[in-house]
């Protein structure tokens, strides 16, 4: 069907682009700048690798990864409440600064920087899907799921409450509406997607360490939505394509690799700062970062 | 004794967060925006003084002021070619703090390209024994450093108490609308404000380059403490910053008491979160203004 290098390419754009949408529903949706989304990713990369490798069968341990990514993003939108804009950034990226050097220090869980190996593929049963194709089948069924439910969401009662609450809180809370627990919710499912798609990036690569959730994945999905537009959930698909395969080329240029990863995050960094000099609302955004 | 010991180690390590926290804290008054880049100003100053000083062989002390002058350099800079431009489209504080996130990860991977991802050393002062006060061990380069972040903050209260230079700044931090309607030229203040934060983040990254090596996601860290030392202490406030940076630096050391050392950025995180969340204007700061 693909060859392997585009089958690899596409299995992490899927995953990328669940990050990106899920982070749009908070960001775009509900005008919550959340920096700390990477935490639920990384949340549910261990949370699923630990428990199948303690031999919890796969569907379990996925659905474990986001309902655990989807508790934290609970208490962290409690903690979160009463503070706005650049703070509530702040925090929540100190949140994921805290999450990210618990798996570094509690290597009685999580081995710390040496990372988990082995980490199994998946399988129900008899049936293990060994294959990438077969493992970019799954993740392109989860990502069209996904953005299917986002899609009716998002136009629902329920998604349009959520957008009056992004553009005026008060104004919502005056008219009856429950604010927090508009809030919480986009922020739970957010969360749940987020640790949906860290099982699924643990399960592919068989192997995590603390690095794959740090500051600079952060700017990575930040990158993904703002270049897709907020409040557009076409946008973050397409940005997730745009921005994992435009790294591609200083492979194909032939730059060694010890230079090929500093540049994709200057490529990256460079790609923010243009979009939000030039063209702040991306490619479909439909509101401002505020 | 070990609490007095982790005393010590703790004022060295507040006062290299002093510095840091203090030219944070006057961008910040004068900006209201949060300029998370700050760290990396320090990183870049570094390997511009490893640069000077290692590789062009320059004497160290003619090395430290270009590295000073350098660093200010950069804030004009930083300003000019990114924060004026995003201020002038009216893009919110959230947009500006998420490019400086974005200048942070630029600068970053820019040191790695130009010096390796291995640890730089100066070599300047050979190691020295320590001096023993009442079983602590303590450095002459570390009496140095608290010495040196002592004169330079009082200095910089002095200035911004006493100095025409510094009351505009203060009268900016206080109501930018109205200074500006006095007749301050804000754009102007903005951009001193950008390099004398900038050069004194200079000053700090020789300390630190000193003590310990450069690396280029050094930056990161430095950020984190300079902005929670100021967070606890009052971002608006000098003086609040230093108070602040001083209980981060021996919260720290005493904390690794209890904890792996690890653990010791997530130990600034979690006093972010307290202050930030129960007490956000800091321990000394404005009680308005700080939170919109």
């Amino acid at each position: 069907m693909f060859t392997p290098y585009a089958t690899h390419i596409l299995i992490l754009i899927g995953i990328y682009a669940l990050l990106g949408l899920s982070l749009n529903l908070v960001l775009g949706f509900t005008g919550l700048l959340n920096l700390g989304h990477i935490a639920f990713f990384g949340i549910g990369a261990y949370t699923s690798a630990l428990l199948t490798l303690a031999g919890v069968p796969f569907p379990l341990a996925l659905l474990a990864a986001g309902l655990l990514a989807s508790v934290f993003g609970f208490f962290l939108m409690l903690a979160v409440r009463k503070i706005k804009g650049d703070y509530l950034a702040l925090v929540t990226l100190g949140f994921s600064f805290v999450v990210y050097s618990i798996f570094l220090n509690w290597t009685g869980l999580t081995r710390g920087p040496l990372g988990i190996p082995g980490i199994p593929k998946p399988s129900l049963g008899m049936f293990t899907l060994a294959s990438n194709q077969g493992y970019l089948v799954l993740v392109l069924i989860i990502v069209v799921l996904t953005s299917l439910f986002l899609w009716r969401l998002t136009r629902s009662r329920f998604g349009r409450v959520l957008e009056a609450v992004r553009d005026d809180d008060l104004a919502a809370s005056v008219l009856g509406k429950p604010v927090f627990r508009l809030q919480a919710q986009s922020m739970m499912l957010s969360s749940f997607i987020a640790g949906i798609a860290g099982s699924l990036f643990a399960h592919y690569l068989t192997y995590i360490d603390p690095t794959s959730f740090f500051l600079s994945e952060i700017i990575l999905v930040l990158t993904i939505v703002i270049i897709g537009g907020l409040g557009s959930l076409r946008g973050s698909v397409i940005a997730a394509v745009i921005i994992l395969v435009i790294p591609e080329v200083l492979r194909f240029v032939g730059l060694p690799s010890a230079i090929v990863g500093p540049m994709r995050q200057i490529l990256y960094a460079v790609l923010l700062i243009g979009v939000l000099l030039l063209k702040p609302r991306g490619l479909f955004g439909r509101v401002d970062l505020t | 004794m070990i609490a007095f010991q982790l005393l010590i180690n703790g004022l060295i390590a507040g006062s290299i967060y002093a510095l840091i926290a203090s030219g944070f804290s006057l961008i910040y008054a004068t900006n209201r925006f949060v300029h998370f880049a700050h760290g990396t100003t320090v990183t870049v100053s570094a390997y511009l003084l490893f640069a000077l000083f290692s590789r062009l062989s320059l004497p160290f002390f003619i090395a430290s002021i270009l590295t000073i002058v350098g660093s200010g350099f950069l804030g004009w800079l930083m300003y000019v070619a990114l924060y004026r431009p995003l201020k002038q489209r009216g893009s919110s504080n959230a947009i500006l703090l998420v490019a400086s996130i974005g200048l942070m990860i630029l600068l970053e991977n820019l040191m790695l390209l130009i010096f390796g991802a291995d640890v730089k050393t100066l070599n300047y002062l050979t190691v020295s024994k320590g001096l023993e006060i009442s079983g602590a061990v303590i450095t002459p380069l570390q009496i140095t450093i608290i010495a040196v972040a002592f004169v330079l903050l009082l200095v910089l209260w002095l200035l911004t108490r006493k100095t025409k230079l510094g009351i505009t700044m203060r009268a900016v931090a206080d109501n930018e609308e109205l200074a500006r309607i006095s007749g301050i030229n804000t754009d102007k203040v903005a951009i001193q404000s950008f390099i004398l934060g900038s050069a004194i983040a200079g000053l700090a990254a020789i300390l630190v380059a000193l003590e310990q090596n450069i690396e280029p996601v050094m930056g990161t860290s430095l950020i984190v403490k300079g902005f929670t030392g100021a967070v606890i202490g009052g971002v608006t406030s000098l003086p609040g910053a230093v108070m602040g940076s001083y209980i981060l630096g021996l919260a720290e050391n005493y904390g690794i008491w209890f904890l792996p050392s690890g653990y010791k950025d997530a130990i600034a995180f979690v006093l972010l979160f307290v202050f930030l969340l129960w007490r956000p204007t800091g321990l000394l700061g404005l009680s308005k203004g700080t939170r919109d």
